[in-house]
């Protein structure tokens, strides 16, 4: 619905151009120095391959989990008793303001061969997490749901709860309510959040690093790839880079409707 | 209305547009031009010489009153990479030729002040016995990635002593290397001699049997860019009291500077 704007300040309109600029720039530079012409041969190199294969695997499994463990999570933040959900919300959201690095080390000291977990794994079963795929995997949940969570936690909120009362009243046990009234209601919201979490986790850098390592084929992920590449191949480097921004944009492109809706209501 | 929304864009268009153009000469020189900044010397360095380095400039600090040394530690090859794209740097401090020589466009004299040699360090509470257990899949190794210089010593002195098993990790930098293997999630890894013995008691190490292949050489130069009081730094590296820290730290072949 298209409604008449007030006269937009001009002063105003210059700082926020200026702010896009912030934006728009380092992209287009980046851009610039894409080769272009051999675009698809710098992309389909073996350490390209290899980097596209782990992230690509890695990402999508993080995506999934991040659905499965997070709906449920913000379903909870949605429904539950304000006296908690007011605690657990920021303990949820904090991986997404909390330096990679960090997050790295504290998955480490969490699921490592010394870690709290890890170790008894570790010792009952010899097997260890880091620089394993599923290292990349859980630190791409780990950054990654929040976002997710945020997301359907926002769209479940705006589902009037007489809804699921009603149905409760008409004899639908509360998985029933949760299944045939509010998951398909929140469908948009969850699709947008399991996005949201794909993009994250694909673009993870720190925490993989200080967790998973960076061994080729199993570890090495697009950004790093793209770090390592700068000093031995700055054309693949870009080329990958071009790849990630082209993703990166057409993610938020897609999803802007369903955001503005997440957070909007309607 | 609309003149001053034309002026203030006109103004922000030359702010973002002056500020985006390659006048990083114009820039240093302003900022070098004051007392302040002229009296700092940016200095590059290679991880493996973060202990030693962070103690020559405090005692470089104590000789000279009012100079001040900043330190960027990294991977050669990234800070190399970063001093070609424009990095203030004044001085650069190579763990290989390699790095120096591709930043040599920057820095065309350069010269060799210390020697490192990467070996194989274990936890002493669970040791390697032989270089050859690098092959035996059970044992987790780390090295540094190709094309930084700890990795590309350790790729000639392990390819040297016949090891053909395959690390869990290709690290950005020793520091990472070192750091994998002090949190124990390894049960080896390839290191400079330097970070064994910066590592304490709980870590020993084997050496390689090519210690040729295993040595690499530091140089060290001053940029193009350089501020005046950028040797200065670079003579004390060479000096006496330099020398003496390199050495506590193991390093090896310290020149004089002659």
């Amino acid at each position: 619905m298209a409604k008449q704007n007030p006269t937009v300040s001009p002063v105003i309109t210059a700082v926020g151009f200026a702010g896009l600029l912030v934006v728009l720039l380092p992209v287009i530079a980046l851009l610039s120095r894409v080769p272009w012409s051999n675009l698809a041969s710098q992309l389909s190199s073996e350490s390209s391959i290899n980097a596209i294969r782990v992230s690509l695997i890695t990402s999508v499994l993080a995506a999934l989990i991040s659905v499965l463990l997070g709906v449920p999570l913000a379903w909870y933040l949605a429904r539950g008793p304000e006296a908690i959900t007011k605690w657990l919300r920021p303990i949820v959201i904090s991986p997404l303001v909390m330096p990679p690095t960090v997050a790295g080390l504290a998955l480490l000291t969490l699921m490592g061969r010394n870690g709290l977990l890890g170790k008894f794994i570790y010792e009952q079963t010899g097997w260890a997490m880091p620089f394993t795929m599923a290292a990349v995997v859980l630190a791409g949940v780990f950054v990654g749901m929040p976002f997710l969570v945020l997301v359907v936690e926002a769209v479940f909120r705006q589902i009037p709860v007489e809804l699921e009362e009603a149905a409760q009243t008409l004899g639908a046990n509360p998985s029933r309510v949760f299944w045939r009234i509010s998951f398909p209601l929140a469908r948009g919201g969850v699709i947008s959040g399991l996005v949201l979490a794909w993009a994250r986790a694909l673009g993870e850098f720190g925490a993989t690093l200080t967790f998973a390592g960076s061994l080729p084929g199993v570890t090495r992920t697009l950004p790093m790839e793209v770090y390592v590449a700068m000093e031995v191949d700055p054309a693949s480097a870009y080329s990958i880079s071009a790849m990630l921004v082209v993703i990166a944009i057409t993610v938020v492109f897609l999803l802007r409707s369903n955001l503005i809706k997440a957070f909007n209501g309607k | 209305m609309r003149k001053t929304f034309r002026a203030i864009t006109f103004l922000v268009a030359v702010a973002v547009l002056s500020a985006c153009s390659p006048g990083s000469d114009k820039g240093t020189s302003d900022a070098s031009n004051s007392p302040e900044s002229q009296n700092t010397i940016t200095v590059f360095a290679a991880s493996s010489l973060t202990k030693s380095f962070t103690e020559i400039g405090k005692q470089f600090e104590a000789e000279n009153p009012g100079l001040k040394v900043v330190f960027s530690f990294g991977a050669s090859s990234t800070l190399a990479e970063q001093i070609n794209s424009g990095a203030p740097a004044d001085v650069f401090a190579s763990a290989s030729k390699k790095s120096m020589d591709s930043a040599a466009a920057l820095i065309p004299n350069s010269k060799v002040f210390a020697t490192n040699r990467v070996v194989v360090a274990y936890p002493v509470a669970k040791p390697l016995k032989e270089i050859a257990d690098l092959n035996n899949p059970a044992i987790k190794w780390v090295q540094c990635d190709h094309q930084v210089p700890c990795g590309t010593a350790a790729d000639a002195a392990l390819t040297a002593d016949g090891v053909t098993g395959t690390p869990v990790s290709l690290e950005p930098d020793v520091k990472s290397v070192t750091g994998k293997l002090t949190a124990l999630e390894v049960d080896a890894a390839i290191i400079y001699a330097t970070d064994v013995k910066s590592s304490g008691s709980d870590f020993a190490a084997l050496e390689f049997s090519n210690q040729e292949k295993a040595t690499t050489k530091y140089p060290i130069g001053v940029t193009l860019s350089a501020k005046s009081k950028a040797q200065a730094f670079v003579d004390f590296v060479f000096s006496g009291a330099g020398r003496k820290v390199l050495g506590q730290a193991g390093f090896g072949g310290l020149y004089t500077g002659g």
